[in-house]
């Protein structure tokens, strides 16, 4: 009897500090997609400056991953740059998730080559057929000798699947293609290698000074074979819909924000937060269809 | 009824050749490289007997022999392998070890021999328990093929929402442990399965299986048939039906017009709608016509209630579960119960946890299990060791 007591004495000791030592004020988790990351890491900081209390974590991993974490709840915002699919709403609904989602920016996909590379223009079946691998030598497209190298993302990042519906018709990529960890690991394989394209999100297209990155060329995109390409930095192009590879950048909570969260949410999607968007190279929201369904899920 | 369960078995046996077949050919076709992983997932306890004088921590009479009161045990040591083929298409490659059965010598005496003596260690051995296909979006969307030694389906909902295997096993996995009776439940089998989620609200699961689980071969000309359905009315409320058959040998003993099969019954539900609470409850019978007393067919069964709370997601968690076993339905004297409490931290990340839990027995009538027993209880406290990188 006396070894119950004392075992139950030391489990209540040690359950009693563990409680004591949890923090009293609650930091918001946010977890995903790596193309928003760098974005809410500096969105997240400069509402921290601002917001006497506040205290915000930010993690990358892919969309996926944080689609996961707000499925299981370990954390309170989900980035991703894709929509949800049909099997991830099913394991919410089955956990008692039910997710409320806000578009923060506007990407523009960018496809870049190396800057030896002469091709100016593509339309949006070739790039498909590039990262299908219908395409080995860039011959095939223009005046340069070179085999394709191609570049993505690893298949848990929302960029990959939505290059994947949009762009190659829903095709496998490539066995040929390099799946790298983040934009900026293509970026430099870009800048490495002269045959090569890949696919980034818009904001890592500047460097420090606010320019186009030296060594990389952004290719303008059409819809038709002799339409007219549209570059990923033109906004204009972007809203209207006419540079074809443009998306929105989601943050998903667990039903309508509350707290903390809201007040966050607000923040970012309202001047100040789409003023650091845009001078992190994505585009804002408007006030469109964006701005509508945001209200709604406020609401 | 035998006549409509043999259909549901031939429905089920021709649901998997036609995919296999399409699988095979969808093999072929270029997909980007793989990625692989690489994980291996290990519990081990400090096991500390708080009671002597119950069934199964009994002392001993003589301060001579033995008395097994506290040990460290390496219960299971789990290494995997994944490897995305394709956006589709997995591979999965699993060991599990653990410490039980190893026959390491088979002495033979007399000539002619007229005695075996076996000899056996206790050392963590390593046997295959997973090595299968899985094909998502199989023919349609949101339809998954597994094909191989593959997980039944058996325990899958109620594990999952436990979510605490390192600290015990869900009532139906653990029956056979607790009880020391079977109920021809396992983990993983040789066969395949098809899992279809049909809407948020509806799945659909069927199995096919040799039906000798993962430590034997096919034994006979049956097959055992596995059916599931889960059904999520709202948010976080699910309520899980389960079925399976496998016809058996006759036996002398058994009259000859039976015709001896074995089938188990299961409903689980859990409520998750509360932020990081999880409650489940499970409920199963199982009948077989082999099991016989006087003539009369007796059925095993039991349910199980269990809550876990998250007071900090990732990092501390509340347990607590009531399982209650009834391994003979015509003798309830045998039955027992067991209650199980403890708590989940994971002091610096996730993958490195402390589980102190406690384990109460209650037995309805002690020396059912053990003759010397003079109390109808047993106590023990589990410092469990989980590690998964």
């Amino acid at each position: 009897m006396k070894k119950i007591i004392v075992i139950t004495a030391l489990s209540l000791a040690l359950l009693g500090s563990l409680l004591l030592a949890t923090p009293a004020r609650k930091m918001i988790q946010i977890k995903g997609s790596d193309t928003m990351v760098n974005l809410v890491q500096i969105l997240a900081e400069e509402y921290m400056g601002k917001t006497s209390g506040a205290a915000i974590a930010v993690l990358g991993g892919g969309s996926g991953t944080g689609i996961t974490g707000l499925i299981n709840q370990t954390c309170d915002i989900a980035d991703h740059s894709r929509e949800w699919k049909p099997k991830e709403i099913d394991q919410a609904w089955e956990k008692g998730v039910t997710p409320k989602f806000f578009v923060v920016a506007v990407d523009g996909l960018s496809i870049i080559v190396n800057d030896k590379n002469p091709i100016e223009q593509l339309t949006i079946a070739q790039v498909g057929a590039l990262y299908r691998g219908d395409i080995k030598n860039w011959k095939a497209l223009g005046d340069y000798q070179k085999p394709v190298s191609l570049y993505g993302r690893q298949s848990n990042s929302g960029t990959y699947v939505f290059m994947q519906e949009f762009v190659l018709g829903n095709k496998n990529y490539s066995a040929d293609m390099k799946e790298m960890n983040g934009n900026a690991q293509i970026i430099e394989g870009v800048l490495q290698d002269e045959g090569a394209v890949g696919y980034v999100g818009v904001g890592y297209l500047y460097d420090e000074k606010n320019q186009i990155r030296k060594g990389i060329k952004v290719l303008r995109i059409s819809k038709e074979p002799n339409g007219t390409g549209y570059l990923p930095t033109d906004k204009t192009a972007v809203d209207s819909g006419a540079y074809p590879i443009s998306r929105p950048l989601f943050m998903a909570t667990n039903g309508k924000p509350k707290a903390d969260v809201a007040q966050f949410l607000t923040w970012i999607v309202g001047p100040e937060g789409q003023a650091i968007v845009e001078r992190e190279g994505f585009f804002t929201i408007g006030e469109g269809k964006y701005k509508a369904a945001n209200d709604k899920s406020f609401k | 009824m035998r006549r409509s369960l043999r259909s549901i078995r031939d429905v089920v046996l021709g649901l998997m050749m036609l995919p296999m077949v399409t699988l095979m050919s969808l093999m072929g076709q270029t997909t980007t490289p793989p990625p692989q992983t690489f994980s291996a997932t290990i519990y081990l306890d400090y096991r500390y007997f708080l009671t002597n004088a119950g069934p199964v921590t009994l002392k001993p009479a003589s301060d001579t022999s033995a008395y097994l009161n506290n040990q460290f045990v390496f219960r299971r040591a789990y290494f995997t392998y994944e490897n995305k083929i394709s956006d589709n298409l997995k591979f999965r490659f699993r060991i599990d070890a653990d410490n039980t059965a190893n026959v390491t010598g088979v002495t033979l005496t007399g000539d002619p021999v007229a005695g075996v003596s076996l000899s056996k260690d206790d050392k963590l051995r390593p046997f295959v328990k997973h090595i299968y296909l899985e094909y998502t979006n199989f023919i349609v969307p949101k339809m998954v093929l597994n094909v191989g030694m593959i997980e039944t389906l058996t325990f899958k909902p109620a594990e999952d929402r436990w979510g605490l295997r390192s600290v015990a096993k869900t009532l139906v996995d653990g029956y056979q442990d607790i009880t020391k009776q079977s109920i021809s439940a396992t983990s993983a089998d040789i066969g395949a399965t098809l899992k279809y989620s049909i809407s948020k609200y509806f799945r659909l699961a069927a199995g096919i299986y040799n039906g000798g689980g993962y430590s034997h071969l096919e034994t006979d000309q049956y097959k055992e048939v596995e059916l599931q359905a889960q059904f999520t009315p709202v948010p976080g409320f699910s309520v899980v039906g389960y079925y399976d058959y496998e016809h058996k040998l006759p036996v002398a003993s058994l009259p000859a017009e039976i015709k001896p099969a074995a089938a188990t019954y299961k409903v689980d539900a859990f409520f998750e709608m509360v932020k990081n609470l999880v409650i489940g409850g499970e409920w199963f019978t199982f009948k077989a016509d082999l099991n016989q007393t006087g003539g009369e067919r007796f059925n095993r069964g039991g349910w199980s209630a269990f809550g876990r709370y998250a007071v900090k997601p990732d990092k501390f968690s509340l347990f607590a579960r009531y399982d209650s076993y009834q391994p003979n339905s015509l003798d309830r004297d045998q039955d027992l119960d067991l209650v199980i409490a403890g708590f989940d931290w994971a002091p610096y990340h996730a993958s490195w946890r402390l589980q102190p839990n406690v384990w109460f027995y209650n037995y309805k009538n002690g020396a059912r299990y053990n003759a010397n027993a003079t109390k109808n209880s047993d106590v023990v406290f589990n410092m469990t060791f989980f590690l998964s990188f």
